[in-house]
């Protein structure tokens, strides 16, 4: 069987020591166990929409984390992949996914700029976009993150939607991710203090309009698309036409993966319906929410957290609430891609290496580190900043990519 | 008979049921039907940031409260110039009906309503219930922002005894004046057992009222379910049963004026008395040095 084979037994299989084939014995209960994840999913939706004690817009919330997390999974939209692609392997079609929610994201986000701050000059920042404080912590913050990426596999949504494909590697990252948010939240107020109260919060359009700047920027990445597919698409094997058939139009869809131009329209449009109902996307609020609850019970870290709470971004305060709404955001995402990639068959642990678990950890720690003192991370700083026309955005990008690019050759080993 | 059945009928047909509680309200019906009339600005004050951008009433501005109503270096309200600038580049003329809406029970609507009448723009109404109710009877909302035609704005008098001073609330404290001071806060911050409510930043050093205040909690004087003022009668009950008719001047306060706004509003706009708000409030005088204090509670400072 051509199309399935190539993947190895599935997990359900394995626990029964049977062999696998498609559609015979065994896999019928990833099936199962992906239409119970929808039902339970629709009926979460039921349960939390319009409920006054929950957090506002809870149920949209939902729906756009499990959109989010099916779109990552099928796309295998990581940050670091896609990075890696680009450096070691010359390939550049991936990261052509990236620019285009780039471009999606800052249309969508210029379209309510247009209404919500009529007049950029006016003195006041679009209502919580992902504008922060621009100063060297935000290089720091990148590198940091960079080499957490490197050292961990992927960046926080990936390892997020990567809990969704039984991932080992992922919980461990993600405990490191919450150990280095404390770590953050340790050297903070010295932070603050030292550099982050003087930053200036610059937004491009306060500065330069809408005139023409934000056309810059979109036509800047266009132009890189071009480069990049020029430069660096990798020769592929003319592949058959075949005709459409029910079934190949199933697997395009559940199995293969997504082209990054899909994934990368899905993301920008994602992000702007994200920042139109709720806030702007991102996913390490909710870990440094939990992180700074546990840091305050243990009393490990200070109790005043000087200026954090007043920026946007990923935002860490409301200890009060059991879940925040991008606690529900992303509990949506490691779900939606739970069903995808039990429907692909992608769900698969795989058992690592105590070197891996202590890497894995240590990548984690760099990240939380690093998302911390730059309040976000890949989805917050680099696409909702950069789609926000936010400074900080951009600096916080380009020092991760430099991370990732110096990770890559200062950490060599053996990569999947 | 028959002209009081039609002055029912045309009272109904412009201010639709239930019946204000004043002229300085007007209800969601009234909005709805009034949202393309020239002589009013619908404003939204509201306390979390974003929820205008997201949905709004059409035609209306925002105002941000702890931008454009505050001076943003010392502690104080919007100056003079700012003022006039804010309600000039939003198309509010001298004769322009304000009709002022917010979140969390209208709060910093009528905070706003408390700045505008400082500066002497008496011309301000209340959306009674403010945006939950709209938005719970399903009434239009917008995030298109609206065109406004600047306007030149001029402030012509200051009614600067609005505001009630520390000074002023001290003489009261001391007796050296009489008035009824008025604390709106909840009766555990009233009696000194917490000093802010949970999750509240801007705290005071020492917990309990000022001497003499009486406690009317500003959610008394609100329908639990809709969030709108009690009938001008019941508001008249409520607070003379504490003491508070009218008589004698009031100073209403709370932690940092936000709530008291929305109980003066009601004593000025509703029941028409002589009322101050007393914006320093508790953050202010439960810092001071050295003046009285009463704490039922007995809590004390400990140092922690």
């Amino acid at each position: 069987m051509a199309i399935y084979g190539g993947y190895p037994p599935y997990i359900f299989c394995r626990i029964k020591k049977k062999k696998c084939k498609f559609m015979k014995n065994c896999s019928y209960l990833r099936y199962l166990f992906a239409g119970l994840g929808i039902v339970l999913l629709v009926a979460a939706h039921h349960y939390i929409s319009n409920r006054e004690d929950l957090v506002k817009e809870a149920g949209f919330t939902l729906v756009l984390g499990a959109t989010f997390g099916v779109l990552l999974q099928r796309s295998r939209f990581c940050f670091f992949c896609i990075l890696r692609d680009f450096f070691e392997k010359k390939n550049g079609a991936p990261l052509t996914g990236i620019l285009v929610a780039l471009i999606t994201g800052s249309i969508g986000y210029l379209v309510l700029f247009g209404t919500w701050v009529p007049d950029p000059g006016a003195g006041y920042l679009p209502q919580d976009a992902h504008i922060g404080p621009v100063s060297w912590h935000l290089l720091a913050g990148g590198l940091a993150f960079g080499w957490g990426m490197v050292l961990s596999g992927s960046c926080v949504s990936a390892h997020l939607y990567r809990l969704g494909e039984g991932s080992v590697e992922a919980p461990i990252a993600l405990l490191g991710t919450g150990i280095g948010f404390l770590l953050g939240f340790k050297i903070w107020n010295a932070l603050y203090v030292t550099t982050v109260a003087a930053a200036p919060v610059l937004w491009i359009p306060a500065f330069a309009g809408y005139g023409w700047i934000p056309f810059i920027q979109i036509l800047f990445f266009a132009t890189l698309i071009i480069w990049l597919l020029v430069k660096f698409s990798p020769a592929t094997a003319a592949q058959p036409e075949k005709n459409l058939s029910l079934r190949l139009i199933g697997e395009k869809i559940f199995v293969k993966r997504w082209p990054e131009w899909l994934a990368g329209i899905g993301i920008g449009v994602l992000g702007f319906f994200s920042y139109l109902r709720v806030g702007p996307l991102g996913v390490t609020s909710e870990i440094g929410r939990q992180a700074r609850k546990l840091g305050n019970k243990l009393n490990i870290i200070p109790a005043e957290l000087e200026g954090l709470d007043g920026f946007s971004g990923c935002r860490t305060d409301d200890t009060s609430v059991i879940i925040s709404s991008n606690g529900i955001f992303i509990l949506a995402l490691i779900a939606g891609s739970l069903i995808a990639a039990l429907l692909s068959g992608h769900f698969r642990p795989r058992g690592i290496s105590l070197f891996t678990v202590g890497k894995t950890l240590l990548g984690g720690v760099l990240l939380g580190l690093g998302a911390m003192i730059s309040l976000g991370c890949t989805i917050g700083n680099s696409l909702s900043g950069i789609s926000a026309f936010a400074v900080s955005g951009w600096l916080f990008t380009i020092a991760m990519i430099a991370g990732v690019w110096s990770g890559l050759k200062f950490f060599p080993g053996k990569r999947k | 008979m028959t002209r009081k059945l039609f002055s029912a009928i045309v009272l109904v047909l412009a201010f639709g049921s239930p019946v204000l509680a004043s002229d300085a309200l007007v209800t969601t019906q009234w909005l709805a039907s009034n949202l393309n009339n020239a002589n009013i600005r619908i404003v939204e004050v509201s306390v979390e940031p974003g929820v205008f951008e997201r949905g709004h009433i059409p035609g209306a501005v925002n105002f941000r409260w702890h931008t454009d109503l505050v001076d943003q270096v010392k502690r104080d309200v919007i100056s003079r110039e700012n003022f006039e600038k804010l309600f000039s580049q939003n198309g509010i003329g001298n004769e322009t009906t304000v009709i002022l809406y917010g979140d969390n029970n209208n709060w910093f609507a009528a905070w706003g309503a408390w700045v505008f009448s400082i500066y002497g723009h008496d011309k301000v109404k209340i959306l009674d219930g403010g945006r939950n109710k709209w938005t719970k009877e399903n009434l239009p909302v917008t995030t298109r922002s609206a065109s406004v035609k600047p306007v030149t704005y001029k402030v012509t008098r200051e009614n600067a005894h609005l505001r009630a001073k520390l000074t002023d609330v001290l003489a009261v404290a001391e007796g050296r004046t009489r008035s009824n001071l008025l604390d709106i806060r909840s009766p555990q911050e009233f009696s000194g057992a917490v000093i802010a409510p949970e999750g509240v930043k801007e705290l005071a050093i020492r917990a309990g009222h000022i001497p003499g205040a009486v406690n009317v909690p500003w959610a008394t004087i609100v329908n639990p379910e809709d969030g709108t003022f009690l009938p001008k009668e019941k508001l008249r009950e409520i607070y003379a049963a504490k003491g508070i008719d009218g008589k004698k001047p009031i100073i209403t306060y709370c932690r940092i004026g936000e709530r008291s706004s929305h109980s003066w509003f009601a004593l000025h706009f509703i029941l028409g008395y002589d009322v101050r708000n007393y914006d320093g409030s508790w953050t202010e005088y439960g810092n001071a040095v050295g003046v009285p204090v009463n704490n039922p509670s007995g809590t004390v400072w400990t140092g922690k």
